[in-house]
């Protein structure tokens, strides 16, 4: 499934480069899109505002099928108190762009899947792919605003693959 | 010379999420549908058809049916099937258009569609639209998406506005409407003799995006392409069809549904009739908003294939992606 999930997540963080590339985050020295796979970076202890963290949850297998298709939960949380400009006043508008963004970059619902473990990256045969978002309720906490957007993303395994 | 070698290619199940769908006009008068060539165009882009095919968007709760049935011939006691006889060949599709517009409404319906002409003053009421008021003479220079007029004549057009443009009815008997066949008369009495009445049920209608000092700036293109000499055009409010005529429209159809591995399923119909009349359905969005879409059945009819002369109501396209195994 690792191969699902890095194109899944690569894809997302290309399509937020171009989409709106003053969306960055600094992570160990270096400005990178402001999407980031939270099981593949140190543990924090609050998450941090105004990107997007991807998670990963559930998974299902369909092995009744000539090739295995995986069905994995994938949880997008992003969380924003708005600007220091406005006072957090624009944390509504805020979020409000983050969820558009986020709808934005799950479109279209497909993707080459690619082994990212190799240089330069190969593209493999199948396409992952997704359903439509899930936005949930908002919450707030403090200054904050938070919403967690679960997607289901699927994927055939391919010969070799785990 | 040798090419990379794949070797993972698998065998997979077709995932499909939507259904798109593509009409274009059959010429009754010829009696030649359009036809769709699969190993020409199979792969084009879904957002750009080609020629003659119009883009309908995505549909819902698409369903085919075979309504073809086979006989046995049987012989012996106790009898036994020796030999099968195809008795019937008939097919039917549904769905459900998930927006409003003339086409999606005149192509569900299935009968005479009409546009309603604004209304002259006055006039006596109608379920169907009052008399109109006066037309204008399309002038030269015309296109598909600009309707050349006299400044005189602007005043009645604003942006934003609906306009029908077609020739005049003049007593003509058979099928009427420009680009498309859109009903058919049978005798100039039955249709009063009215020369707005082929503006009132054509296909040819656009809406206005700009009033300029030449004329008319069109939002869409007209489906009868550049206007030509003799037609006319006019305001309409809205579109009205009905429980009841008695003529039944004909289209081409293709139906395209999109594999998730590339992979292309594609329905085609070389001629459909409505088989049921007005009809819609609704979907609570929250209580008590709800989607209103419009529900489609339609009769496949037959055409001959010039591969070997067999009588057909549908083909069935399969374009495989390339990573699966055929």
């Amino acid at each position: 499934m690792e191969n699902a999930k890095d194109t899944f997540y690569v894809t997302l963080r290309n399509r937020l480069a171009a989409l709106n590339p003053n969306r960055v985050i600094i992570l160990r020295g270096v400005q990178r899109p402001g999407i980031l796979m939270e099981e593949a970076e140190a543990v924090v202890p609050q998450m941090p505002a105004d990107v997007f963290v991807v998670r990963w949850t559930g998974l299902e297998v369909d092995g009744q099928l000539p090739s295995a298709l995986a069905q994995m939960m994938c949880e997008i949380h992003y969380t924003t108190g708005g600007t220091q400009t406005n006072g957090g006043l624009d944390r509504g508008r805020a979020l409000e762009e983050m969820d558009g963004e986020l709808f934005s970059i799950l479109s279209p619902n497909s993707a080459q899947k690619t082994n990212y473990t190799q240089r330069p990256a190969v593209a493999m045969e199948t396409k992952v792919f997704w359903g439509e978002p899930q936005f949930s309720a908002m919450t707030t906490q403090r200054e904050r605003l938070t919403r967690v957007t679960k997607v289901t993303v699927f994927a055939f395994q391919e010969q070799g693959e785990l | 010379m040798s090419t990379s070698v794949v070797t993972n290619y698998a065998v997979l199940p077709m995932l499909n999420r939507r259904v798109r769908a593509y009409f274009a006009p059959v010429n009754r008068l010829q009696q030649l549908p359009s036809i769709f060539d699969p190993s020409q165009i199979g792969e084009f882009s879904l957002d750009a058809p080609p020629a003659p095919w119009i883009d309908l968007g995505w549909i819902e709760n698409f369903g085919r049916k075979s309504m073809s049935s086979v006989g046995s011939l049987n012989s012996g006691v106790p009898s036994i099937a020796q030999y099968q006889v195809r008795e019937v060949t008939g097919a039917a599709v549904s769905f459900r258009f998930k927006v409003w517009n003339k086409l999606t409404m005149a192509l569900a319906a299935g009968s005479q569609h009409m546009n309603l002409i604004q209304p002259a003053s006055g006039g006596a009421a109608n379920g169907s639209g009052a008399e109109g008021i006066a037309p204008a003479i399309v002038q030269a220079g015309s296109s598909s998406t600009i309707i050349a007029l006299n400044a005189g004549d602007l005043a009645a057009f604003s942006a934003g506005c609906m306009v029908t443009v077609d020739i005049d009815y003049a007593g003509q008997t058979g099928f009427v409407g420009s680009g498309v066949s859109a009903a058919y008369v049978r005798s100039a009495a039955a249709v009063n003799n009215d020369p707005d009445y082929i503006r009132r049920v054509s296909f040819n209608v656009a809406r206005v995006s700009q009033v300029t000092a030449g004329g008319l700036q069109l939002a869409q293109p007209l489906l009868a392409g550049a206007p030509v000499s003799g037609m006319k055009v006019q305001p309409i409010t809205g579109f009205v069809d009905r429980e009841g005529g008695s003529f039944f429209q004909e289209w081409s159809a293709v139906f395209v549904m999109p594999g998730e591995q590339g992979e292309r399923v594609i329905f085609h119909y070389p001629r459909l009739q409505a088989m049921q009349g007005a009809e819609e359905s609704s979907d609570t969005l929250a209580a008590p908003l709800e989607r209103i879409s419009l529900n489609a059945s339609f009769r496949a009819l037959p055409v001959t294939d010039s591969n070997d002369g067999e009588q057909v109501v549908c083909f069935r396209s399969f374009l495989p992606g390339s990573a699966t195994l055929i």
